[in-house]
């Protein structure tokens, strides 16, 4: 009986709702795991994903006896929270409870045959060039190319030769799916595609990402892996339907009701604190005065600790944008033939950037690249020597002494051997500094247009970037004699997950070359002449740099050529010297954090001991990322100027009263803050369940194929990030799971016209997957909270005693009307 | 932020470079046991050698531990595992008693079946940790009989008194003994067929892998060492060492070929070294095999430790290097035979009198053949460039491996038999032959026609079913 295959693709296409998207680790992206499950209450998600991967939604009983005994959870709002629900126990009593609910742990390994076969042909399948050898016939696409293997590899009996195997995708489906009616078969692919939601999301992103080389010449879909699975499955006699049991997550309505009543009450704490903070905030007196630089960070909650420091040196100001600073692209580095996106990953890239030696400095780049060869070759020679299988034991011998001096040295004194590098690499030309983006289209003679996408920029569109820029940040006056645009990235060898301590406005990458393009736009006339005439009138004595933050040892370099520098001296010169200040005031901030004793009345130990961890092969926590995120802080930075905000909230500049007709907020609000929430609640969800959504600690990874990592000796990929981005030690959290609070300033008219016109946006408050407070000018800067469904709740003012009505979410007195205040 | 902080791993990290200072001490000046002493251990070159090299890569794998394991539970016991193997080892390496030997070769196994589940609430690393520890018992009892047969043959209870009776035993005790010994060797030094267990160990920490692979594993290596006497006895024996060794050298090369994750991938890699250092012994070059598990465990512990940097954006497919030309062709041919020529008069190999070290020179002249193949085809580089390359990279490496070498075989002039080259037989030149066809066979890429082969390969060197964590909710990090 023939099927209907658009069909089979429709219940595909739901099913693979259930599984999120999974990056390889090279671009690592933060992305909400139950990304899927957005349309559905908070509660009522993470217990169906709870049914599906195994995986816990909310912090366990451990995590909030942490969070309790350390004053985290405020006991008023915690026993308010709890007497709506009828609790009246003792904080403690519960935490107890809890503990003694929670399920143990599996002490039998399973062994799915099922799972074991797949995960090997996926695992060889889609390897991205571990294997010297790879899997035969891939260029044919994974079903096809299993089905030359199959015969040889035992697991079914009776294939001898591929013909015995259903020829095509469309006759496998068929051969299993005939004896199912239609309404089971969407069951089935949610039941089959969760079962290794680590591969499957894998497959899911590349066959989404049809751009990818790897993709074009080793097709795999999520249809061609349930193929296999499915066929599989029947001829070794594995369940094809689930039980009707697990068959569609239910809506049970026993909720895990003390975690939930616990995390919100933390969450309230959290918020409580933050606006009580802001309350207090130095109300910053306009400058008066023309500042001396002006530095615009990426929205990165470790761009605050920074910026506070730098604020303190002096006549600084500083912005927060999101770290592609508005340029949709994709960088191809110096020397490299691969092209990199560099972008958030809900914006597609319009334009290639190429990094091309200057024409002064060409002998330079001649130099570098022959080094390069150099180094080229004997990476290669390396590497074929490793795999020959003859020459190999003779390369060991020889090669062994050098590699027990390397591992004594990088064990023994990370620090001098990455001195000595560096000092050696200060003789060798970097490109960074022979190389500028090269932004002019090329002439349309030779117009190179690869992949599609035009090689830099068109006027209009420079124009365009610079524009939004300003106009998102609410930045049109005053303008500082330099003005530097600085990106951001880490610092960490040996480590798996380095792009994940990169910027994720970028794409897992360093935002350096995005803060480079667009300082190279805005020192252009044309584009300041045009900006002059949309009101951002920009003096002619303003120059912009570019700049990178080092994340991992707060060092911001900048991309200036001090042969030639386009502004004086010795103001570059006290630029520097403020920021290499700033830089030992923040790292002594941050080095408390991380397990280390310092000296903290030595600063110069402080950068040291970041120096450390970003040269140190063994060092397993090099920074902390974006732990600690918990809030989004959306307006000017006289908001929050001077407050020590603790490395935990996304800052994005935004003035309201500048942007009148809302667009800048609104392309802050579905842009960013979507970004932001998908940061948040991936590490919020890796913290809560490191082993369904997050990949385990890092001293058992393993990598896999170049591209993800499992865990000791293979299995399912593993998502997410590991345990020491997240945890102290193995029994403390450092990252808070806290569901972001985004704080706007802005007319409350404002955000609900937004809101109504974002569906998705609206959604993810309303579902609770993140909490809005805004701070309404048109009330005098009272805060009021949103409420699930529509509705304003206003925050009690601090002289007010605490409010003893409920604020349980849906029909609360207090709820304001929607209508707007004028 | 740690909460908790213990001077144990401080404390355990000093004791092993103190040990390893005085590893370095006894090169110069070593404890002359006198009586008593003397039966439960004995200092020789062999024991000297693997102290300080067990002392060197613990001590790395003590110090990068802490920081690598930073906040880990249970990191007191972590490291008193991590201290308590490297003394085993040392008593292992310089035993005399029988019982001592026999006890310490047990406790090194089950210490080290310990740290492969480390990790107690994972069931896929206790699954590994069991199937290991199975393997380590059964290869103590065959340790133990043999050394069993060997004392009560000789009516002696050391290393020492065994051996020098070695002579005047009936064949059938020595062939037994040497049998199984062999098959000991063969179990902790992961030999084909007893794989398994080090393929299904990445449950361990990183570190632990590097100092199994770079220490433990060796002990295979150091046990027929030690027994040199017993097992070159009778050439039969000697053959079935090269058979063994060639085997896993040449299948571990080729599983290693078509792994896709890189702990696994260094784990066959291990495989074949160790068939590689076997089969050295079984041509009769202690020396040799001692420099190789040193060498290799340099190696092989720093590509574990390095092992987290194997994340990389790749492309498909490959370009083809083109040929080296007439030209390079003569300078190919001519490194790889000034290579050879130079190992052999470094280490005093006859050039003209063929033996068993003609093999080990064969496999040096290899290494320098494709390392200079694969300079030369690049033609990135500027023919001068690569000319001179070829020299500059060549020389100082093979002078280090050369002087290794000639260490060694200084040190062991106390260690009996230490190097008894045998005559070429039929069974070399099959080696031979077999390693230089799937040198050419791999370079021409013939292998890949067989879609048969790769999966075999693949499936072979699998690793314990229940040691896959395929459900990752089963996944548990303490």
């Amino acid at each position: 009986m023939p099927i209907d295959r658009s069909v089979v693709r429709a219940r595909i296409e739901n099913a693979a709702e259930y599984v999120g998207s999974l990056w390889p680790l090279r671009t690592f992206n933060a992305t909400n795991p139950l990304l899927g499950f957005e349309d559905q209450p908070f509660h009522r998600a993470v217990q169906k994903a709870g049914q599906l991967f195994g995986g816990r939604g909310y912090p366990g009983p451990q995590v909030f006896r942490q969070a309790w005994e350390d004053g985290e959870i405020d006991a008023d709002v915690l026993t308010r929270c709890l007497a709506e629900h009828g609790i009246t126990e003792r904080p403690e009593v519960l935490l107890d409870r809890m503990e003694a609910d929670a399920p143990g742990h599996d002490t039998v390994p399973t062994d799915h045959p099922l799972d074991r076969v797949l995960t090997k042909w996926l695992a060889a399948f889609l390897d991205q060039g571990q294997a010297a050898w790879p899997m035969p016939n891939r260029e044919d696409g994974f079903y096809a190319a299993w089905r030359t293997v199959a015969p040889y590899d035992g697991a079914i009996p009776g294939v001898d030769r591929p013909s015995d195997l259903p020829d095509t995708v469309a006759e496998a489906f068929e051969a299993v799916l005939e004896s199912y009616p239609e309404a089971r078969w969407e069951p089935i692919f949610v039941h089959h595609l969760t079962a290794l939601p680590g591969w499957t999301g894998f497959v899911k992103w590349r066959s989404r990402r049809a751009d990818t080389a790897w993709q074009a010449a080793h097709p795999i879909t999520l249809a061609e892996y349930l193929a296999v699975r499915l066929t599989l499955a029947d001829r070794m006699g594995a369940a094809i339907a689930p039980d009707r049991t697990e068959e569609l997550p239910t809506n049970g309505t026993d909720q895990p009701v003390l975690p939930r009543i616990w995390l919100r009450a933390w969450e309230e704490s959290y918020r409580t604190r933050l606006l009580d903070d802001l309350r207090q905030a130095p109300s910053a007196a306009p400058d008066a005065d023309r500042p001396a630089g002006q530095l615009v960070f990426c929205i990165d909650t470790r761009s605050e600790v920074i910026r506070r420091h730098i604020e303190q040196q002096g006549a600084y100001q500083t912005h927060g944008y999101a770290g592609f600073f508005g340029v949709p692209m994709e960088h191809q580095p110096y020397g490299t033939e691969e092209c990199v996106k560099s972008c958030p990953p809900i914006v597609d890239p319009k334009h290639r950037v190429v990094e091309r030696p200057a024409e002064q400095h060409q002998a330079q780049a001649d130099r570098y690249d022959w080094w390069a060869q150099l180094g080229r070759a004997g990476t290669t020679l390396l590497k074929t020597l490793k795999k020959n299988v003859a020459a190999v034991f003779g390369f060991v011998e020889e090669s062994g002494g050098a590699f027990g001096a390397a591992m004594a040295a990088r064990t023994l004194a990370p620090s001098g051997l990455s001195r000595l590098a560096q000092s050696l690499e200060e003789r060798l030309p970097s490109p960074d500094a022979f190389c500028e983006p090269a932004l002019d289209p090329p002439p349309a003679a030779d117009a190179e247009v690869e992949n599609s996408l035009p090689v830099g920029l068109s006027d209009e569109a420079k124009v365009l970037y610079a524009e939004a820029a300003f106009r998102l940040m609410g930045w049109t006056d005053t303008f500082a004699p330099i003005v530097v645009f600085t990106g951001h990235g880490s610092e960490t060898p040996n480590n798996p997950y380095k792009a994940s301590l990169d910027c994720g406005a970028c794409a897992g990458n360093p935002g350096g070359p995005n803060a480079r393009v667009l300082a190279t736009i805005c020192n252009e006339n044309a584009v300041r002449d045009a900006l002059r005439e949309r009101g951002i009138d920009i003096p002619d004595d303003t120059v912009f740099l570019a700049g990178q933050h080092n994340t991992t040892t707060d060092e911001i370099i900048l991309f200036v050529d001090d042969d030639d520098p386009p502004v004086a001296p010795e103001a570059l010169d006290r630029l520097r010297r403020d920021l290499q200040s700033a830089q030992a005031d923040a790292a002594t901030e941050r080095v408390r954090t991380l397990n280390t004793a310092v000296d903290e009345g030595r600063p110069a130990a402080a950068v040291h001991e970041t120096e450390r961890r970003a040269a140190d092969w063994a060092e397993t926590r090099p920074e902390w990322g974006l732990a600690g995120n918990a809030a989004f802080i959306v307006g000017p930075r006289a908001l929050t100027r001077g407050l020590d905000l603790d490395g935990r909230c996304f800052l994005h500049s935004y003035d309201w009263a500048t942007d009148e007709d809302g667009t800048a907020l609104e392309n802050i609000m579905t842009g960013p803050l979507v970004v932001g929430e998908w940061i948040n609640t991936q590490y919020y969800f890796s913290t809560v369940d490191n082993a369904a959504y997050g990949s385990g600690s890092k001293v058992t990874h393993n990598v896999v194929g170049k591209l993800g990592v499992v865990q000791g000796n293979g299995g399912d990929l593993m998502s997410g990030l590991p345990l020491q981005s997240l945890k102290a030690d193995d029994e403390h959290v450092y990252h808070r799971p806290l569901r972001l609070t985004a704080l706007v300033q802005a007319p409350t008219d404002r955000i609900e016209a937004i809101l109504d016109r974002h569906a998705p946006l609206a959604q993810l408050f309303d579902h609770e997957w993140m909490h809005l407070t805004v701070m309404d000018p048109a009330r005098d800067d009272a805060f009021v909270h949103y409420q699930s469904g529509g509705g304003w709740h206003p925050h009690p003012s601090p002289d007010a005693p605490t409010p003893t009505a409920p604020v349980s979410a849906g029909g609360d007195p207090e709820a304001m009307d929607r209508t707007p205040t004028p | 932020m740690s909460r908790s902080s213990s001077w144990l791993p401080l404390l355990f990290t000093r004791l092993t470079w103190g040990l390893f200072a005085l590893s370095l001490g006894t090169l110069v000046w070593s404890p002359n046991l006198e009586g008593a002493g003397d039966v439960l251990l004995r200092v020789d070159g062999l024991a000297r050698v693997m102290a300080l090299m067990t002392t060197f890569v613990s001590g790395i794998v003590h110090s990068f531990s802490r920081r690598y394991m930073a906040g880990a539970k249970r990191l007191n016991a972590f490291y008193g595992r991590l201290f308590g193997l490297t003394l085993i080892v040392l008593v292992l390496t310089a035993a005399n008693h029988l019982v001592l030997f026999a006890g310490a070769w047990a406790a090194m196994g089950w210490v080290l079946a310990d740290l492969i589940g480390h990790v107690r609430g994972w069931p896929q690393a206790r699954a590994a940790s069991r199937y290991a520890r199975q393997h380590f018992l059964g290869g103590s009892v065959l340790l133990a009989a043999a050394l069993g047969l060997l004392g009560g043959g000789a009516e002696a209870w050391t290393i020492s008194g065994v051996l020098a009776a070695v002579g005047t035993l009936p064949t059938f005790v020595v062939a037994g003994a040497a049998g199984l010994l062999l098959l000991a060797a063969m179990v902790q030094s992961a030999l084909v067929p007893f794989h398994r267990w080090l393929l299904s160990s990445m449950t361990a920490p990183t570190p632990v892998s590097a100092f199994m692979h770079a220490g433990l594993v060796n002990a295979g290596g150091v046990l027929l060492a030690r027994f040199a006497p017993v097992v070159f006895e009778l050439p039969v024996v000697m053959s079935a060492i090269v058979l063994v060794g060639g085997v896993s050298a040449l299948l571990g090369q080729a599983w290693m070929l078509v792994q896709t994750d890189v702990k696994r991938q260094l784990g066959a890699s291990t495989v074949a070294q160790m068939g590689f250092m076997v089969l050295q012994c079984g041509l009769g070059f202690i020396p040799a095999a001692i420099a190789h598990l040193i060498l290799h465990g340099f190696y092989k512990a720093y590509l574990f430790l390095a092992s987290g940097s194997a994340v990389k954006h790749t492309a498909p497919g490959r370009p083809e290097a083109p040929g080296t030309g007439v030209v390079g062709g003569l300078v190919t041919a001519a490194a790889a035979m000034g290579g050879g020529v130079l190992f052999a008069v470094l280490t005093g190999k006859s050039l003209t009198a063929l033996n068993s070290g003609t093999v080990l020179t064969v496999f040096v002249v290899l290494a320098v053949l494709h390392a200079t193949r694969t300079l030369v085809r690049r033609s990135s580089l500027s023919r001068p460039v690569r000319i001179a390359l070829v020299p500059s990279i060549l020389l100082p490496t093979l002078a280090l491996y050369a002087g290794v070498y000639k260490g060694m075989g200084m040190l062991f002039v106390d260690v009996p038999s230490a190097a008894a080259p045998t005559a070429l037989t039929p069974l070399h030149a099959v080696l031979l032959v077999v390693f230089g066809g799937a040198y050419v066979a791999v370079e021409r890429g013939w292998h890949r026609a067989s879609t048969r082969l790769y999966v075999a390969l693949r499936n072979t060197a699998q690793p314990l079913s229940t040691t896959l964590l395929n459900n990752r909710d089963q996944y548990n990090a303490h």
